[in-house]
Formats: C-alpha cells, structure tokens, sequence
C-alpha cells in the first residue's frame, strides 16, 4: 500500500471528529504546558537564591508528581471516550477489509499525531508562558525577578519522556478495545437496544450511607495530627459516595419521582423525570467526576488563599516577638534554673551590645510530660513496647507545668495558687473534671485559664497533640514527682523547657543579624551540656520562610485549579455533545407526536439546570462539610483565622461557579446546535 | 363537507445550495369522508410519505392547500402547529417511534399528559384502547423488551388516545413480519367499523387491500384510484395487483 495512506486517513479520521479531538487536544497541550511550567520552577534551579526558594521548589515537585497521575487518569478516560464513540468507524473498515492490524496502524498514527501536536504546542506554550509563571511566583513569594530568559533542557526532556509514556498506555488501550470487539459489535456498538435503568435501592442507599459516614468523619476530627489520617479516609468515602449517589442514587430517586402520579404526569416534568434516569445513569459517573474536580479546586483554592493571604497572621502567632530563643534538656536538674538566669543575661547583654532596646521581656521556664489523656488522669507510663506507630494520636497530650510565680510576672496576673492545686488552661475539646490527676499526684482545679492559653503560646489550639497548661505552686517541687519516668528508650520522659522572648526596636536587618549572633552564643554557652535542642530565631527571618511556602502553595493552588477547571470543563462540553446526539432522535419523535417547540425548549432547559446544578451544589456541600478539617489543617500551618477561611471559601465558591455557569452556558450552545 | 381535502399539492425540494430542484408531488387533489379508509400506495420515491408529511403539517406545500374539517393547515401559526397536530392527528410510523425512555403505557400517554390531563382520565381513555388492541398485560413494559408487533400495537394505542379526527400512517406493515402484519391490519379494519377515519400509506398491497379506498400515486399526481364497493379483501388485492401491473408496465389510465 502506498506510503502515507494511514497517517493520511488517521488524519481524515481525527478532523472528520473534529468536534471530539479539539477540545482533546487542547487538554493535552494545556497538560503538557502546565507540566512543563512546575517541572521548570521545580527542577531547573530557576527559584533557587530567591527567600524561601526552597520550600516553594518543594511545593513545584509535589505538583509535577500531582500532574502526572491526574493527565495519565484524565487523558486515559478522555480517549476511551473518544474511541467509543469512533468504534462504527472501526467497524466500517474492518467490514471494508481491513484488519485488525491494520486498524492498529491507524490508532498508531492518530495517536503520533496527538502527541505531536499536544506535545509540540504544549512544549511551546510552557517555554513561552515559564517566563510569566516565574515572574508571577517570584512575585507572590516576595523575591527579586531576574530577567534572563532560560529554557531547561531537563524539564523539556522529562516532559517528553512522561507524556511518550502516557500516550503510549493510551494507544495500548485503544488498540484493546478495538481488538477484542467483531466487525458487527463494532458497527452497533451505538445502537445496542438500551435497557432501562433499574432502581438499584442497594447502591443508591449505600452510596448516601457511605457519603453520610464521609462527612460523619469529616466533622468528628478533633485533632489535627489525627486529621491528617483520617482526612484521607473520609476523601475517599466521599469520592465513592459521590459516585454511588449520582449513578445509582439519581435513578432511584427519578423511579420515586415517577411512583407519584400527580408529580410525574405533567407537562413539564414527565418527559425530564423519565429522561434524567437514563442521563444519569449514563452520565452519573461524568457528573461526579464534574463534581469531584470541583470539589478539589475549591477546598484548594480556599485554603491555599486563606493561608497566604494569612500569612502574616501566621507568621505573628508563631512568632509573637522579635527575638526568640529556646532551649530544651530532658530530665531534672535543679542547677538547670540557674542556667537559665544566666543564659537570659547573657542573651539580653549581648543583644543590648548590639544596640537592641529590650522590650516585652517574656523569659520563663516550663515543665512538659507528656502521656495518654483520659478522663481528667494523664497516664506518664507510656508502656515500654508501644512502638511511635501504634500510638493513638488522639488520646496523647502534654502537660506543661509553669510555675505561678512565673506565670504572673510575665504574662501580668495576680493569681494566686496553693500546693496541691493548679489552674488548668486548654483547649476548650479536652474535658478536666475538678481534679486532675498527672501520674500518681492530684492537683485540685481551683480555676480554668482556657481563654488565655494563646498568650502562653499562640499556637496551642494547633498543636500535633494538645498541650494542658497548669499554673502550679513551686514547679521545682511539683517537677520532682516526675523524675523516674522514662520511655522505652529509657531517656526521662520529663523536659525542662526554656524561652527568652523580647521585642529590640532594631529594623529588619538588625534582628536578623541579632538572632544569628544570640544563636551562636547560645551555641557556645549549651554545646556539651547534653541539651537536645536550642536555637535562636527572628521575627524578620522567618517571614520569608512563610512567604514562600504560602506563595508556593497558593500558586500551585491556582495552577492546578487551572487545569482542573479545564478538565472539567472538556467533561462537561463531551457530556453535552454526546447527550446532543441521543437526544436529537428522541426529540424528533416528540416534536411528530405533538411535543410543541416551546414544550421541548422548557424541558431542555429544566434538564439542563438540574443537570447544571448538581455537581456545582454537591461541590458546594462537600465544601462545607470539608471546611472544618482544613481550618484544623491549617492550624498545624499556624493559621487560626475561621472567618478568614469562610471567606475565602466563600469567595472561591462564587468564582467558580460563576466560570461554571459560562462554560455551561457556551457548551449548551453545542447542545443545542446538534438537538435542533 | 368532507373531512381532509387536498387541493392542487405540489411540492419541489430544492438541494442545499439552491442548485438542483426535484419535484416531489406535481399536483394532487383527493377527499376523505369521514369513516373512511384510505389507503395510498405508490413506489418507492413515488412522493407519498412527502405527500402524508405534507398531510400531518409536519411540512409544508409548495403550492396548493390542506384543509381539515374546514380549517386550512397553511393558515395555522408555527407555534400553534404542534398542539393542533396532537389534538386532531394521530400518527403511526413505520418504525414505531417510541421513546426508549418510557414504559409503554407512558409512551402511549404522552400526548394526553402534553394536553395537561388527570393520571385518572388518562387511566379511562387508555382502559378500553388497550383491551381493543390486546396490550393490556405489557403495559409497564419498555419498548425495548416487546416484540415489533406489540411495539406498533402501542403506537396505535398512542394515535387513537387522544380521539383523534383522522389517523395517519406511515408504512405502518414495513418493520412488521407477515403475522404481526395481518394482526395490525385486522386491527386498523375494527378500529375503522368504529368509525375511526385512516389515511394509510404503504407499498403493499396486502396492506392496501384492507382498505376502503385505494389511491395510486405515480410520478406525483394521484395516476388512479379504486373503490372496494362490495369487493372482499381478496377481490381488491386482485383488482390492486392488477393496478400495478398496469402502472409498472407504464400504460396510461384506463
């Protein structure tokens, strides 16, 4: 046979499907581009030099592992679609006499052609557009721009090599399904006779249990450490939910619908009621997958906003002073409170040195011993075989014992406690009866600080496990009791820890330079004395570590909202064209038994709107329940803003379904085109 | 006054670009009396189903005028159409078209729940129809679980329920076998001593032979017509065959 003959009708083929493979090769080329973007901010060095290049980079690689297993699952579903839809095509050649192998070769080449322009264009627009994304990340993470243009020949080889992998596995596939199918099954494969869709009561109500108990979980998390774990749990019975809802869920409630006479025998609902079971059965999965796209790019684009628009809250809840320095030994020593004296002389004498002008002096010490929590009784002995993982994350907290004497200088109270008694600050989920028992001794609550644990440390709502504050009377003394515990390391499970926090009226530079200095002192005072960690850190300092992580983090937010909402968009714009087609038909005979113009219009677009409506509203939904995890998420990020991130949310949720409505709007165009 | 008369129909179909016109129907008059059972035949491309389209407003003549029961179907406003073909037409077709997405029983309601009936006056009308037309027990059934017979037995049921003027049908033997064939015919022969009027068109001549009045069409103008009188089914399948005959060997009129 002549040369060229294939490449030529798999050519014919794809731009017969026009309609179809368009909106497939956008997506591949946007894919592509988006890959090759953060594989270049990521890989090619480019972010390193700038502040807080390093986490953002980190960000950069995590999103190029994201985009690669979301473009192998989208563009594999994308073109099983596309191929369905062709298999009369398949079959006309093979009736005309082709083989398979033959058909193979056009798949092969239809397949070349695919990857060369998604890969070629997309390449193009990466390089092209890396420049701006660059521009835009060093931007929202503070840094300074260089103006240099670079392509990275790694990025463009490892975009090359991802995507030949995926197209190879898509054409594998393709090659499949036509394989394994006869001439005959091919040509009818569009018209095999449909069944109607049974009410499957079992699916349908397992998929509302399996979502119930989804957002059950979701709401019941408490911790964030546990949070983690168990987000993905309640993710993924979300996700099954979905599916099962609006497969088998949707059909059952249309046969409800349909058991009510009154309801279903009329105009405007008896033809949309018995065709919305069949759309959904046929286009429940599509819509969920809509709806679960969805999902992501407003739990993403919400938290991500609210972090980095709330990074400076961020950044002055961890760090409430411009200078902090700590210090941490396990086990007791009495001769450690007299360091301690000394390293905050030493430590302001230098600073002073320095030209610092000290201020909001907050320097004391606390006692931590940490075990399982449960009614009102801290449990110290965590038992000697309990190996890091089987721990229950959600029973362990910290005790933090602070002396009153302490307690009042620094923070300004007049309290007042005896021996034997404490006053108890925690978070308002931990229950404490009138007495707590830590180890063998009692304390008598005598008073609740709950209200002001954030001055003690601004963070302890979002701590990995909770922290108890108690205001003791001589902590020396109440330390004492806990000097035999050990882990099963045998190490003390008693820690002495240190703070010396102060405000310097230097600029920025200035307190930068200081916690470097008070960091090598510490380091010269410490070294040897068996402490397990100190440090000294800045206010200035650390802001650009927050930045750029927040930045990273918002810009691959946005980013990959992109591309999802492309995504969804190819989803819904496949949706309407296919249901276009079938519909034509079943209209036409409606229109001959009398169906007015106006009638089929009306019932087009109540259709349309619920169909429209759905996977936006359970978005919306899964939003909301989602919403109480991922401030506590955010918690562990230091971010204690519930208004801000209700906001945002909020903000989020009207964008997007403002660019959902568009698109539904303009690909209902196509729909429309194809029924009339 | 009879009750579907067409005068001088004519109908030209030009091609998309204006290019070619083919002219489908060059003049065709005829009557239909109330009670009547018409049946047209012709050969294929012969411009019958053109004309029952033409027939059922479903397009519209070049030239000429439908009238029905008085009313012309050329002065209706396009968007009162489709409500007055659903209040006096009924339709079979020859391949059923019934939605797959309804049982049978809703397929044949459908046009009774577009003119905004009650669930039970819609149970009434459809209690006798079915019991006449044999399709009481496969009701809740979907079309697609039915055989073709009964699928087309459901579409008759969908033509007659709204006590439609006249019925017309399109072929509606073609997708049949020869059983199903006889069974819907001797249906459409009772429903018509009920005093329903047909308008059947179709290339057989057994169909044909069922009933009243045959019409020939040839080349777009009615060419002949037989009237049964006191003929038996038999009688006219001969007098029909012999028709064709003569129209196939291209003689004139007698």
């Amino acid at each position: 046979m002549k040369a060229g003959f294939y490449p030529k009708i798999a050519g014919e083929g794809m731009r017969r499907n026009g309609r179809l493979y368009a909106p497939f090769l956008v997506t591949c080329i946007l894919m592509v581009a988006i890959y090759y973007i953060l594989h270049f901010l990521g890989y090619s060095g480019v972010m390193e030099g700038m502040p807080g290049g390093g986490t953002a980079t980190m960000m950069m690689k995590i999103g190029t592992g994201v985009i690669t297993l979301f473009s192998l699952i989208f563009l594999f579903y994308t073109q099983s679609t596309l191929i369905r839809g062709r298999k009369k095509e398949f079959g006309l050649y093979s009736i005309l006499g082709m083989n398979k192998r033959n058909i193979g070769r056009i798949l092969f080449f239809e397949t070349l052609i695919t990857w060369g322009i998604g890969l070629g264009c997309g390449l193009a627009a990466g390089v092209g557009l890396s420049k701006l994304a660059e521009l835009g990340f060093a931007k929202m993470i503070g840094g300074s721009v260089r103006y240099e243009f670079s392509v990275s020949a790694v990025s463009v080889i490892m975009t090359l090599v991802t995507f030949t992998g995926i197209f190879l596995l898509i054409y594998l596939n393709s090659v499949r399904q036509v394989r394994f199918a006869s001439p005959i099954e091919l040509v009818r494969a569009d018209k095999a006779g449909e069944k109607p869709p049974k009410a499957n009561w079992i699916l349908g109500v397992l998929g509302l249990a399996v979502l119930g108990a989804g957002y059950y979980i979701a709401l019941r998390i408490r911790q964030p450490m546990s949070a983690l774990m168990w987000f993905f749990g309640a993710v993924i019975l979300v996700i099954v939910g979905t599916y099962l809802v609006l497969i088998a869920g949707s059909v059952l409630l249309c046969r409800i619908l349909q058991k009510n006479k009154k309801y279903y025998y009329r105009t405007d609902h008896f033809v949309s009621v018995s065709s919305m079971a069949y759309r959904m059965k046929r286009n429940g999965a599509g819509l969920a997958s809509i709806c679960i796209l969805l999902t992501m790019i407003l739990v993403m684009l919400s938290s991500t906003s609210a972090l980095y628009t709330g990074s400076e809250d961020c950044l002055n809840a961890r760090y409430p002073n411009e200078i902090g320095a700590f210090a941490c030994k396990y086990g007791y020593d009495e001769s450690l409170v007299t360091l301690g004296e000394k390293l905050d002389r030493d430590l302001k004498q230098a600073a002073e040195e320095q030209g610092a002008a000290i201020t909001n002096n907050r320097t004391y010490y606390e006692y931590s011993i940490s075990g399982y929590y449960e009614n009102s009784r801290l449990d110290v002995v965590l038992n000697s075989k309990t190996n890091l993982a089987f721990i229950d994350y959600d029973k362990v907290a910290q005790i933090l014992f602070i002396d009153v004497n302490d307690y009042n200088r620094v923070f300004g109270y007049q309290e007042s406690v005896a021996p034997g008694e404490a006053l108890v600050g925690t978070a308002k989920n931990i229950e404490v009866g009138d007495v707590l028992t830590v180890g063998d001794v009692p304390f008598r609550v005598t008073g609740r600080i709950d209200d002001r644990i954030t001055e003690i440390d601004p963070t302890a709502g979002g701590a990995a496990s909770p922290g108890i504050f108690m205001i003791v009377n001589d902590v020396q003394e109440v330390a004492r009791n806990y000097i035999q515990y050990k882990d099963y390391n045998g190490e003390p499970m008693l820690a002495w820890f240190w703070y010396c926090r102060f405000d310097t009226g230097l600029d920025d530079e200035g307190q930068i330079a200081l916690a470097s200095s008070l960091g090598e002192k510490l380091n010269s005072e410490l070294d040897g004395l068996g402490f397990s960690n100190y440090y000294c850190e800045s206010h200035e300092a650390e802001r650009e570590d927050f930045v750029g992580t927040f930045g990273g983090l918002f810009f691959l937010g946005i980013l990959l909202s992109i591309l999802f909402l492309v995504s969804c968009v190819i989803i819904v714009y496949y949706k309407q064209v296919s249901e276009g087609f079938e519909d034509q038909a079943r209209f036409d005979i409606m229109q001959k038994v009398g169906m007015t113009k106006e009638d089929i219009r009306k019932s087009i677009h109540s259709q349309m709107r619920t169909v429209f409506l759905i996977p936006i509203g359970l978005a919306c939904i899964h939003l909301l329940f989602a919403l109480p995890v991922v401030n506590k998420l955010l918690m562990l990020f230091g971010l204690f803003n519930m208004p801000r991130l209700l906001a945002t949310a909020g903000i989020c949720a009207l964008l997007c379904g403002l660019f959902y409505a568009l698109v539904y709007k303009l690909t209902s165009g196509a729909y429309y085109r194809i029924v009339s | 006054m009879s009750l579907l008369e067409a005068k001088g129909i004519k109908k030209i179909y030009k091609t998309r670009f204006g290019g070619v016109s083919v002219e489908a129907l060059k003049n065709v008059s005829f009557t239909v009396e109330r009670g009547e059972y018409v049946a047209i035949m012709g050969e294929s491309g012969s411009g019958k189903t053109t004309l029952l389209n033409i027939l059922a407003a479903l397009d519209r003549p070049t030239e000429g005028t439908v009238i029905l029961e008085g009313t012309d179907l050329g002065t209706i406003r396009d968007r009162d159409i489709a409500r007055f073909r659903r209040d006096n037409l009924g339709f079979v077709f020859q391949d059923f078209n019934l939605l797959d997405t309804f049982s049978l029983e809703d397929n044949i309601y459908l046009p009774l729940v577009l003119a905004g009936k009650k669930p039970d006056e819609m149970k009434k009308a459809l209690a006798p129809i079915a019991e006449a037309l044999g399709i009481g027990d496969i009701l809740k059934k979907y079309p697609y679980e039915v055989s073709g017979g009964q699928k087309q037995r459901a579409a008759v049921a969908r033509a007659l329920i709204t006590d439609p003027r006249i019925i017309l049908a399109d072929e509606p033997t073609g997708a049949l076998d020869s059983k199903s064939s006889d069974e819907l015919l001797g249906l459409f022969q009772k429903v018509n001593r009920m005093g329903q009027t047909i308008l059947m068109v179709t290339h057989s001549a057994k169909a044909a032979s069922n009933a009243s009045r045959v019409l020939f069409i040839k080349d777009g103008t009615v060419f002949h017509q037989i009237y049964r009188g006191e003929a038996t089914d038999r009688q006219l399948y001969q007098k029909i065959s012999d028709t064709l005959t003569l129209l196939a060997q291209g003689g004139d009129r007698k």
